[in-house]
C-alpha cells in the first residue's frame, strides 16, 4: 500500500512549501504522498479515509483551543498502527513565552485527550526551527503513536523479577559521575577551625573596661564567681543585655539577659527546666540543623 | 524573525530542608533591590525541565544532601537532564551561575553543585560567573562563600545585560535601605464571626487531620508535610540503655488511631512534634497577641486580586494552634533576613545597631557564632531583642517552618500487624557557650506518657533502603541506632521463615560503646541468632558485634566484619545485598573500604577491580540510610 501522509490544518489556506515542510522529519515520504485537509475542525463527520489507511498524521493548529475527544478517536481510526502523528501549534501572538505558559495547561490537557484516544508514548518536543511565515512561531510540538498491536493479538508473560531501587535499566542517561573532575574528586581541604570557643572576630564592647580592648591578642576568658551570679554587675553595661551584645571574654556568656542587681525569672527559663539529661560534651561542627546533607 | 525571550531573572532551588531556599530568596532579593525588572525564585520542581532553553538567565541554588546526593526535589529535573539525547547546543542561549551547599567534612563535597554545573556547561549553557561552593564547615557557614559569590554574580549579570540588572552595586547603607513587603497578610476575626463548632474536637480523626492540613498549608510550601497520613497514639516507651549510661534510647510503640497502617521494612516514619505549650504561649505574648484570637493567614499576591473564594475553605483558626502547628518558636534557629527586618523594628537604638551589624557583611561572622552555632531561637533571639515588635505577618514569614522529623521504622507489619515501631535517641549536646540544647523532636517523643497524650501527626514513606525480598542474602551493618531498620529486617525474614518460606540467611554487624550499657536489642539479637534462628551461623548468616570501648583499642564494625572475612566473602559471591544504617556521618564510607578490602584479598582483585566489583554487584547492590 502506498505509503500516505495526511497535513490537517485549521487556516483556511497553506502554502505548498509549508505544507512539505510540515511533514518533514518523517522518512520515506514524497510529495505525491501528502494530503491536505484545511479547515480541518469545520468537518462534520469522520474523516474520510479507510481505517489504518494513513502513515503519518500532522495537525497545525493556530488556536488554543483544542478539539474534542472524537476528533482524536478518528485521527487514530485512519491511521495505520505503530504510526505516528504529531499535533503542532503556531501562534501568531508576539508574546510567544506567556503564550506557552497559558497553553501548559491545555498542553497536559492534550496529552490526556491523546492518551485517552488510545495513543501511546505521548511526549512534548521541544523545537525551536520555524516553519511558518513571518509572523508565526512554532510553540509546541506533540508527538504520539498509534500501538503497533491490535484488538485480539497476544504476547506470553515474562517471569517478573522484584524491582529494585538500585538497578539502573535507564541505560539513556549519562553516568552523572563522568561529570566530576580529578579536581572534584579531591578530599576536600577543611577550612581552618572555627573556634567554638572565645571568637576573635568578637569586638570589645564600645567603653569596654574588662580588658579585651587592651588584649585582642590573648584569650583571657573573666571566671564567672558565684559571687557575680549572685550580684550581677557589669562596667560596660552590655553584660546583661544577652549573648548577643556581650564581648567574647564576657563571664555571663551563655547565660540569658538579666538585670543588674537582681535576677530574674526569664522567658526561656523552661528551657532549663526541660533539660533534664545530663549534657553530653559532643564536638558538632556548627552544621548541626543547618546541614543540607 | 525574533523570538521574543523572556526578560526574567529565574532563581531556581534544590533544597532539602530549607537552607537552599533561604539563600535562593536572597538572590531574589537582591535582585529587586539591584533593579532587576523581574525576579521568580521557584523550586525546581515547580518548572518545568523543558522549558529551559526558553529563559535568558537561570541562577541555581543547590544543596548536596545524602551521600553525595542531589535534593528530593531535584531528582526528578537531575534525571531529565541527564538524557544522553540532549544536544551540547541545547541551553546555547541561557546563561547560568551554580551557587552549592555543602560540608567539607564529606568525601562527596558539593557533589549536586559541581556536577550540575558540569552539566550545565555540556549541553550548552553559558556561565557568568564560576560556580560557588558553600561550606558549612566554614567559620560562617555557607554564607561567607555566598556574599562573594554574589557581588561577583551581580557585576557579571550587569556587564552582560544590563537592562536585566541595572545596578551591579547595592546601596549598602544601612539607614537607607528600605523594608521589603512581607509575604504573607494575617486576617483577625472578631469573636462574633466564629462559629462555636469552629474548633475540632480530636475525637473526629478526619477533622483533626485536615485541621492539621489547613493549618499547614496557610503558610507552608510544596516540600512540606500537610496533612497527616495517620495519627498514632504511644502504647509503648521503653527505655533501652541504663540510665547511668550518657543517652537516653527508647524503644517506642505505635498503633494508628484508625487501624490502618500500612508499611514495609525499611520505611520512614515521618513525625510530626509538639512544642512545648509554655514556650508557645511566651512567644505569642511576646507578640502582644492573644492567643485565643482567631486569624487566617494567607500568601499575599501582588498585583491580581485575591481569589476570595479561598478563604471559604479555610476556615480561621485559632492563632495559637496555628502556632503551634506551623512555626518553629524554640528549636530552630532564624536564619540571617530575620535579623535584618528586626532592624526595622527595634525602637532602641543599640538593638537597632546590632541587627544592623548582625545583617551586614562585615557581622556576618559574628552573628553566626551568636545564632547559628548556638541554635538561638526565635524566642530567644526576641528576649535578646525586648524593644523590637514584629508584626505577626512578619514572624509568619520569618520563623522557621515546624519540620517533621523522620525515623527509621524499626519493625515489620507481618510481626506486628496494625502497629508500627522506632528506636530513638534523645538528643542533647552543649553550644559553644556551654548551653544545653536538647533535640526537639527526639526528646519530646522520650516523654509521651504511653496512651495519654494527644495523638501524633505521621506520615510513612520510603527511605533508602528497599524491603529484600525473603530469597536473598544480606549483610546488615547498623551500629548504635543504626540497627532500627535492621529489627525490623530480622522479625520480618522470621516471620516468613516460621510461614514456612524459604529464606537466605542474615549476616548482621551491630556496634556500640559498651556490652553491659548501650547493647540495643541485645535479647532478640540473641535470641535470633540461636540455631535455626535467621541469624544462626549455621546457616551462613550471624551476628557479630562490636563494643568499641570495652578494651583498651577502639573495635567498630568494620573491624568486626575484617574479622569474618570468609563469612562475609561468601555472602557477596552468593549476591548478598548489603544495607548500611546509621547515625555517623563518616561510618558509611568506612564500611564500604572495608569490603572492598575483603573482597580485593578472597577474590584476588586490586582495590580499584574490588571496588569496581562491589558496585556493579546487579543481584545484590548497596543501601546506606544515614542520618545526622
Amino acid at each position: 500500500m502506498k505509503q500516505s501522509a495526511l497535513l490537517l490544518t485549521d487556516s483556511d489556506f497553506v502554502p505548498v512549501g509549508a505544507a512539505l515542510s510540515a511533514i518533514r522529519g518523517f522518512q520515506d515520504l514524497g510529495e505525491d504522498d501528502l494530503l491536505v485537509i484545511t479547515r480541518a475542525l469545520q468537518l462534520t463527520g469522520q474523516l474520510p479515509f479507510e481505517p489504518a489507511s494513513l502513515s503519518v498524521i500532522v495537525f497545525a493548529s493556530k488556536s488554543l483551543e483544542l478539539p474534542g475527544e472524537q476528533w482524536f478517536e478518528d485521527v487514530i481510526r485512519v491511521l495505520k498502527p505503530g504510526e505516528r502523528s504529531s499535533y503542532r501549534l503556531f501562534s501568531s501572538s508576539r508574546s510567544w513565552r506567556q503564550d506557552i505558559y497559558a497553553f501548559l495547561q491545555p498542553s497536559s490537557a492534550l496529552e490526556r485527550k491523546l492518551l485517552f484516544a488510545g495513543f501511546l508514548e505521548v511526549h512534548l518536543i521541544d523545537m525551536k526551527s520555524v516553519l511558518q511565515p513571518e509572523d508565526t512561531t512554532l510553540l509546541l510540538t506533540m508527538k504520539a503513536k498509534k500501538a503497533s498491536w491490535v484488538v485480539g493479538s497476544s504476547f506470553s508473560l515474562k517471569k517478573r523479577v522484584l524491582p529494585k531501587i538500585q538497578i539502573e535499566d535507564e541505560l539513556d542517561l549519562i553516568d552523572e559521575d563522568s561529570l566530576l573532575t580529578e579536581e572534584d574528586l579531591k578530599k576536600p581541604e577543611l577550612p581552618p577551625v572555627g573556634d567554638c570557643e572565645v571568637g576573635s572576630t568578637r569586638k570589645a564592647c564600645k567603653n569596654c573596661t574588662c580588658g579585651r580592648a587592651e588584649e585582642e591578642q590573648k584569650v583571657q576568658k573573666l571566671a564567672l564567681t558565684s559571687e557575680l551570679l549572685d550580684n550581677p554587675k557589669s562596667a560596660c553595661g552590655s553584660c546583661g543585655l544577652g549573648d548577643a551584645f556581650r564581648c567574647g571574654t564576657c563571664p555571663y556568656r551563655g547565660l540569658p539577659p538579666f538585670q543588674l542587681g537582681k535576677r530574674e525569672v526569664l522567658l526561656s527559663q523552661y528551657l532549663k527546666k526541660k533539660c533534664r539529661l545530663p549534657s553530653v560534651q559532643v564536638s558538632l561542627s556548627g552544621s548541626f540543623l543547618a546541614a543540607d546533607i | 524573525m525574533g523570538l521574543e525571550r523572556s526578560r526574567r531573572l529565574l532563581v531556581l532551588y534544590g533544597s532539602q530542608t530549607g537552607t537552599a531556599q533561604d539563600a535562593a530568596d536572597r538572590v531574589g532579593r537582591e535582585a529587586v533591590r539591584r533593579g532587576c525588572p523581574s525576579v521568580d525564585v521557584l523550586s525546581v520542581d515547580e518548572f518545568d525541565a523543558r522549558l529551559l532553553p526558553s529563559e535568558d538567565v537561570v541562577i541555581f541554588v543547590v544543596s548536596t544532601t545524602g551521600q553525595g546526593d542531589m535534593p528530593d526535589s531535584m531528582k526528578e529535573f537531575w534525571k531529565f537532564l541527564l538524557q544522553k539525547n540532549i544536544s551540547d547546543q541545547w541551553l546555547e542561549h541561557v546563561h547560568y551561575a551554580v551557587f552549592g551547599l555543602g560540608d567539607s567534612a564529606y568525601q562527596k563535597y558539593n557533589f549536586a553543585a559541581k556536577k550540575l554545573d558540569r552539566r550545565l556547561l555540556n549541553i550548552g549553557g553559558k556561565p557568568l560567573v564560576q560556580k560557588g561552593l558553600g561550606d558549612d564547615q566554614h567559620r560562617s557557614g555557607y554564607e561567607g562563600a555566598f556574599d562573594l559569590w554574589l557581588s561577583s554574580l551581580w557585576n557579571a549579570l550587569h556587564e552582560k545585560d544590563p537592562m536585566l540588572l541595572p545596578r551591579s552595586i547595592d546601596n549598602l547603607d544601612a539607614s537607607t535601605q528600605c523594608l521589603d513587603s512581607p509575604k504573607f497578610e494575617v486576617i483577625f476575626h472578631s469573636i462574633n464571626e466564629m462559629v462555636a463548632t469552629g474548633t475540632s474536637t480530636l475525637s473526629d480523626l478526619n477533622c483533626a487531620k485536615n485541621l492539621i492540613g489547613k493549618v499547614r498549608s496557610m503558610s507552608l510550601g510544596k516540600s512540606h508535610y500537610k496533612r497527616p497520613q495517620y495519627l498514632l497514639q504511644l502504647i509503648t516507651n521503653q527505655q533501652l540503655i541504663k540510665s547511668d549510661a550518657d543517652a537516653d534510647v527508647r524503644h517506642l510503640e505505635f498503633e494508628s488511631s484508625s487501624s490502618d497502617l500500612r508499611y514495609q521494612v525499611g520505611d520512614v516514619l515521618e513525625v510530626l512534634p509538639a512544642q512545648d505549650p509554655d514556650a508557645v504561649e511566651a512567644f505569642i505574648r511576646r507578640a502582644n497577641l492573644d492567643p485565643d484570637c482567631y486569624i487566617t493567614v494567607r500568601p499575599k499576591v501582588i498585583g491580581k486580586h485575591h481569589d476570595s473564594s479561598a478563604d471559604m475553605s479555610t476556615p480561621p483558626v485559632k492563632l495559637r494552634t496555628f502556632v503551634e502547628l506551623a512555626m518553629d518558636v524554640a528549636s530552630a534557629s532564624p536564619r540571617r533576613y530575620f535579623f535584618e527586618v528586626m532592624s526595622f523594628f527595634a525602637s532602641a537604638e543599640h538593638e537597632k545597631e546590632k541587627l544592623q551589624y548582625f545583617a551586614s557583611p562585615e557581622g556576618r561572622d559574628d552573628l553566626f557564632q551568636y545564632n547559628q552555632k548556638e541554635r538561638r531561637t526565635v524566642l530567644e533571639v526576641l528576649e535578646d531583642f525586648p524593644s523590637v515588635q514584629l508584626p505577626f505577618e512578619w514572624l509568619v514569614q520569618l520563623a522557621p517552618p515546624l519540620r517533621t522529623r523522620a525515623f527509621s521504622i524499626s519493625s515489620s507489619p507481618l510481626a506486628h500487624p496494625d502497629q508500627v515501631h522506632l528506636t530513638v535517641k534523645a538528643l542533647t549536646w552543649t553550644t559553644p557557650f556551654k548551653r544545653k540544647r536538647s533535640g526537639l523532636c527526639s526528646n519530646w517523643l522520650a516523654g509521651v506518657v504511653p496512651r495519654k497524650g494527644v495523638p501524633i501527626p505521621a506520615w510513612i514513606h520510603g527511605g533508602c533502603l528497599a524491603a529484600p525480598p525473603p530469597s536473598e542474602p544480606l549483610i546488615l551493618v547498623g551500629p548504635g541506632t543504626g540497627c532500627a531498620p535492621f529489627r525490623g529486617f530480622v522479625e520480618e525474614r522470621a516471620a516468613q521463615k516460621a510461614e514456612g518460606a524459604a529464606v537466605a540467611p542474615i549476616l548482621f554487624f551491630f556496634g556500640c560503646r559498651n556490652q553491659e550499657k548501650d547493647f540495643l536489642y541485645r535479647d532478640f539479637w540473641v535470641s535470633h541468632a540461636q540455631d535455626g534462628g535467621v541469624l544462626a551461623a549455621g546457616s551462613g548468616g550471624g551476628f557479630f558485634a562490636a563494643f568499641s570501648r570495652d578494651q583498651v583499642h577502639k573495635v567498630y564494625v568494620q573491624h568486626k566484619m575484617k574479622e569474618e572475612r570468609k563469612r562475609v566473602w561468601r555472602l557477596l559471591s552468593g549476591g548478598a545485598a548489603v544495607y548500611i544504617a546509621g547515625s555517623s556521618a563518616k561510618m558509611p564510607a568506612d564500611v564500604v573500604t572495608a569490603l572492598e578490602e575483603i573482597v580485593a584479598e578472597e577474590a584476588g582483585l586490586d582495590s580499584e577491580a574490588a571496588g569496581r566489583w562491589l558496585r556493579r554487584q546487579r543481584a545484590g547492590g548497596i543501601f546506606i540510610e544515614a542520618w545526622s
